[in-house]
């Protein structure tokens, strides 16, 4: 056992063992506390310390590549101090030779005071071969702590068909995963989660929905105003940019999740229903705008995506339209909406940079409101933090999920021309 | 629709005379009621269905865009004036959580810190000042340089006497230029952090230049009282009047920096959002409550205002009563400002119907010289500004009982004092002895079962139960299951002036003191101050720095077989 000095919220790694097999896993762990001696004094009497180890939920990292093994594990160790785990992170090799397990068992304390005592948790890397690797929950079940939430943190693109995939859902709480760094425009899987999360119970915090919690606050300002609150019952457009890289703007070249989730929360949260999903949007060779350059042989820049959906008797009609920008492909450049209500109209545009977001609203052309917020781009720690924070009905979440699996019509393919 | 019938109408006659059987005593008369009133249970249906069909009222608009957001609502744009802001609070508390909340973006972008003070500043010199003190006193070192040169942008500065009508009248347009230059948009958040001898000059020259008008384009106006507030009950009521003649009671926030702590906070979550110790919290389960508010500290150089206040006024009467009132509360019907501190006034009228005897259920002390952490220290009259004869309490000790439904017959001790052996605030539920004691042959018999929320250092919370020893025989210890914040979430916590000055520049007032909670607690307070006022003079020093107050405290929980807990 190392017996480092531990400086202020810096995990130190104060064990480390290896095993071949699940029971192995098991005994160390057991051996890790029963050796650790953290003693304090209760009521004048020294006394030991029950506080010292401590688990608020089991974390599953489920990473098919080294590296990302490694920046998932690291990721986790910056939490230590905040939401201290028991983190598995499994780790498939070979997949067509025999099974077999390597297992890394570590235990890394945090000090988060001089005068408190340290918070430690485990982590264990699971590196399986063969079949075994295809059997997650049977690998992970054993070694998760009983009654703590199980979080399964699937950077990349989960196989939301298979059963194995369905099985280890069934046995968590919630799902932590990225969509916009999936293929393509990210549609068909979008769907495919939304049928396994209705399928197995488990909820699902998106990073690309987590980040746009920035655009979010901004845009429920604007209806904060008591003036404006009533044409939050009257929207009639909404229209979403977003940046991509190819020059036509092609339908599947960009992903498209975090454009899908912005329309989606709106209309989950304002009690919409979907009447034509999102369908690649028609060109008209009048006003589309062209592409950067302006080369007279360049592909026009496509006009994105359009759906129709339902707000009481009114339709509202939804564009998502791309950009050139040299921004990550899939990013939201813009929101917009537009909100008639008794003969009046209110339109509000919501941009963002880097370190801010910025509101202006206009009613009747007149501009009635222009505010900036300041709220950086996160990171994945700050990501993953808020992610596990979510209770485990996150209404806002799932009813967003839903709708944009309604608005990317579900069981679709993709190719919704 | 086969098998269905098509709603027929409810019979419109009148129904003439009520036929009875001769046999039977003739009914009483119903209730008059207006002639188209539902009669029979069908027309009442019929009534209500067609009711349910027509638009019903609106109810108050919400912004349903709100859910699952990180705040309630984003501060609007806004002023900050903050008067007395060259004093020790506003460099210590104040402006340091408002460099936080602007570091986290949590304030406005619209947003303005107008630093009103008495002493030669401009904008830049203020502004060094400012960030030497952040330098010191920020929870979070080294300061982020990004964020302090975009927070020093938002800082001006103001000379004000604040006794001069001038002053005022500069300050007015001064606010007007910032709404213009700035878009704060006429919201305005008043800020009083200095002596209170000024609270009611300051707000009397607010109302006389019109800034507490809220205007109809939707500025908004409040003003937060730093405390104390008021030395006694009359000045409390007059204070509050004065300050009721400018600003609505809406409009006040009366700051208790205790409220605003996060294990504060927790301790309504703890309360009511766990089903298992509520049905504990009352007199059936619970022996006796102690609340602990020790400072190891001295009057750190404020002699002349501890003169002035002393133990009673400066923790009894606001941070001790809130932590009483909290622990002692029916749950809320909602978590909503007033329906909160309904029930927290609840409680401090229910005090108030069998008040602490100042002779017998009070004890007050002062410290004299001894040794604390190591060090030797002077004693409370050795100290810089304090009268060599002085009679202010550095100490109080109280037996208060609460005379509810709930509480009736389970004590109350409070205590709190300077120069006690260390800094510690804590309430401890001690729950009552088992009826039937099982394992009295035992070695150690268990103590009865206590519940104890430390507010700080070390916030969490402890339980104490019993546990067998392991081995043949059958020994039982008390052990303790502990919760430590730093352990299970080990993230810094806000510091309370963060919390409560975002929660004023929101309008949620759930966590300041209202007018009559204030009045209330002066009420119980104020019976001590008389009885020694009216008394011989105590017999000062009574207690070593050092120590846990006065033996008379410790007596004062004994006669009734029970003891402080040893912190």
């Amino acid at each position: 056992m190392a017996t480092d000095v531990v400086a202020l919220n810096e995990p130190v790694l104060r064990w480390s063992a290896r095993a071949r097999n699940i029971p192995d896993v098991e005994k160390e762990l057991s051996r890790i506390w029963a050796k650790q001696d953290f003693t304090t004094e209760i009521d004048g009497e020294p006394g030991r310390h029950v506080a010292a180890r401590t688990n608020v939920m089991n974390l599953v990292v489920v990473a098919r590549r080294p590296e990302i093994a490694e920046r998932g594990a690291a990721t986790i160790q910056a939490l230590t101090g905040l939401h201290p785990s028991r983190t598995i992170v499994v780790q498939s090799a070979d997949p067509d030779g025999p099974s077999w397990l390597d297992a890394r068992i570590e235990a890394h304390c945090v000090l988060p005071r001089e005068d408190a005592p340290e918070t430690c948790a485990e982590t264990i890397h699971l590196i399986c071969g063969g079949e075994a690797g295809r059997h997650l929950q049977a690998l992970v079940t054993p070694l998760i702590i009983h009654d703590l939430p199980v979080i399964v943190w699937w950077p990349g693109e989960p196989p939301f068909t298979s059963q194995a995939t369905k099985d280890l859902f069934t046995a968590a709480d919630r799902l932590v995963i990225d969509g916009s760094t999936w293929n393509g425009d990210g549609m068909t899987r979008l769907a495919e989660m939304a049928t396994c999360a209705d399928t197995t119970g488990i909820s699902v915090s998106d990073f690309a929905m987590i980040r746009q919690s920035r655009w979010r606050e901004a845009i429920a300002s604007i209806f904060d105003d008591p003036d404006f609150l009533p044409f939050l019952r009257s929207v009639r457009r909404i229209s979403v940019t977003y940046g991509t890289h190819d020059e036509a703007g092609a339908p599947g070249s960009t992903n498209l999740v975090k454009p899908v989730y912005h329309v989606a929360w709106l209309a989950s949260r304002l009690g919409m229903h979907v009447v034509k999903p999102l369908t690649v949007a028609s060109h008209t060779s009048a006003a589309h705008p062209k592409s950067k350059g302006g080369g007279g042989n360049r592909q026009p820049m496509a006009r994105g995506m359009t759906a129709t959906l339902s707000h009481g008797s009114t339709e509202v009609a939804v564009v998502i339209r791309p950009v050139l920008s040299e921004l990550p492909s899939g990013t939201t450049l813009r929101v917009e909406l537009l909100c008639d209500r008794r003969g009046s109209e209110l339109r509000a545009d919501v941009t963002a940079e880097a370190e801010s977001v910025h509101v202006r609203v206009w009613l009747d052309g007149v501009e009635a409101l222009e505010r900036h917020f300041l709220a950086a781009r996160r990171g994945d720690v700050d990501l993953l933090a808020e992610a596990i924070e979510a209770s485990r009905h996150d209404r806002v979440s799932d009813g967003t999920l839903k709708m944009a699996s309604k608005l990317v019509g579900e069981g679709s393919n993709g190719a919704r021309a | 629709m086969a098998g269905t019938k098509a709603p027929t109408k409810a019979p419109t006659k009148e129904p003439t005379q009520v036929e009875t059987s001769p046999d039977l005593p003739i009914p009483a008369q119903p209730a008059p009621r207006p002639k188209d009133a539902p009669r029979t249970m069908r027309q009442l249906r019929e009534s209500r269905e067609s009711r349910s069909k027509r638009p019903s009222r609106a109810r108050p608009a919400e912004n349903v865009l709100r859910e699952g957001l990180r705040l309630e609502r984003v501060p609007d744009p806004a002023i900050l004036a903050l008067f007395g802001a060259t004093g020790d609070l506003c460099q210590r508390k104040v402006i340091p959580a408002l460099y936080h909340l602007w570091r986290t973006n949590l304030l406005p972008h619209e947003f303005v810190l107008l630093a009103v003070g008495r002493r030669d500043y401009d904008d830049d010199s203020f502004r060094a000042e400012v960030k030497k003190s952040l330098e010191e006193f920020s929870r979070v070192l080294p300061l982020d340089e990004a964020a302090w040169r975009s927070f020093k942008e938002r800082i001006r500065y103001q000379r004000c006497d604040f006794e001069d009508p001038t002053g005022f009248d500069k300050l007015a347009t001064t606010l007007d230029d910032l709404d213009e230059k700035e878009g704060t948009r006429g919201n305005r958040l008043f800020y009083l952090a200095t002596q209170p001898s000024l609270f009611a000059e300051i707000v009397g020259q607010l109302g006389r230049v019109g800034l507490d008008h809220e205007r109809h384009d939707g500025g908004w106006r409040r003003v937060v009282i730093e405390k104390p507030f008021g030395y006694d009950l009359d000045s409390a009521k007059k204070l509050n009047r004065e300050v009721g003649k400018v600003f609505r009671e809406a409009q006040v926030y009366r700051i208790d920096h205790y409220l605003g702590k996060e294990t504060v906070r927790n301790l309504l979550v703890f309360r009511f959002g766990n089903g298992i110790f509520e049905p504990l919290w009352n007199r059936r389960y619970v022996d006796h409550v102690q609340v602990t508010v020790a400072e190891s500290i001295g009057i750190e150089g404020r002699g002349q205002f501890y003169e002035e206040t002393g133990a009673v006024r400066d923790v009894i009467q606001n941070h001790l009563l809130q932590l009483v009132s909290l622990v002692a509360m029916e749950p809320p019907a909602t978590f909503e400002a007033d329906a909160l501190r309904d029930e927290k006034v609840k409680v401090l009228r229910a005090i108030g119907t069998h008040p602490a005897d100042p002779l017998d259920d009070v004890v007050r002390g002062q410290y004299g010289r001894g040794w604390v952490g190591g060090e030797q220290v002077p004693g409370y009259r050795e100290e810089p500004e304090v009268d060599r004869e002085s009679e202010t309490e550095t100490f109080v000790a109280a037996r208060l009982l609460i005379d509810d439904w709930r509480w009736s017959g389970v004590p109350f001790y409070v205590r709190t004092g300077k120069r006690l052996p260390k800094r510690s605030t804590e309430i401890a539920i001690q729950f009552r002895e088992v009826p039937h004691h099982l394992f009295r042959e035992t070695s150690a018999e268990p103590g009865a079962n206590l519940l104890a929320i430390r507010i700080q250092p070390d916030e969490g919370i402890m339980l104490r139960f019993g546990a067998k020893v392991p081995g043949l025989g059958l020994d039982v210890r008390s052990v303790t299951m502990d919760f430590t914040y730093g352990s299970a979430f080990s993230v810094d916590s806000p510091d309370a002036y963060e919390t409560l000055i975002l929660d004023a520049l929101q309008g949620d007032a759930s966590l300041f003191t209202r007018a009559d909670e204030v009045e209330e607690a002066w009420s119980l307070v104020d019976p001590f101050i008389d009885a020694w006022a009216n008394g011989p003079a105590p017999d000062f020093p009574n207690y070593d720095a050092g120590t846990w107050g006065p033996e008379a405290a410790d007596e004062l929980i004994a006669r009734e077989g029970r003891r402080w807990r040893r912190i």
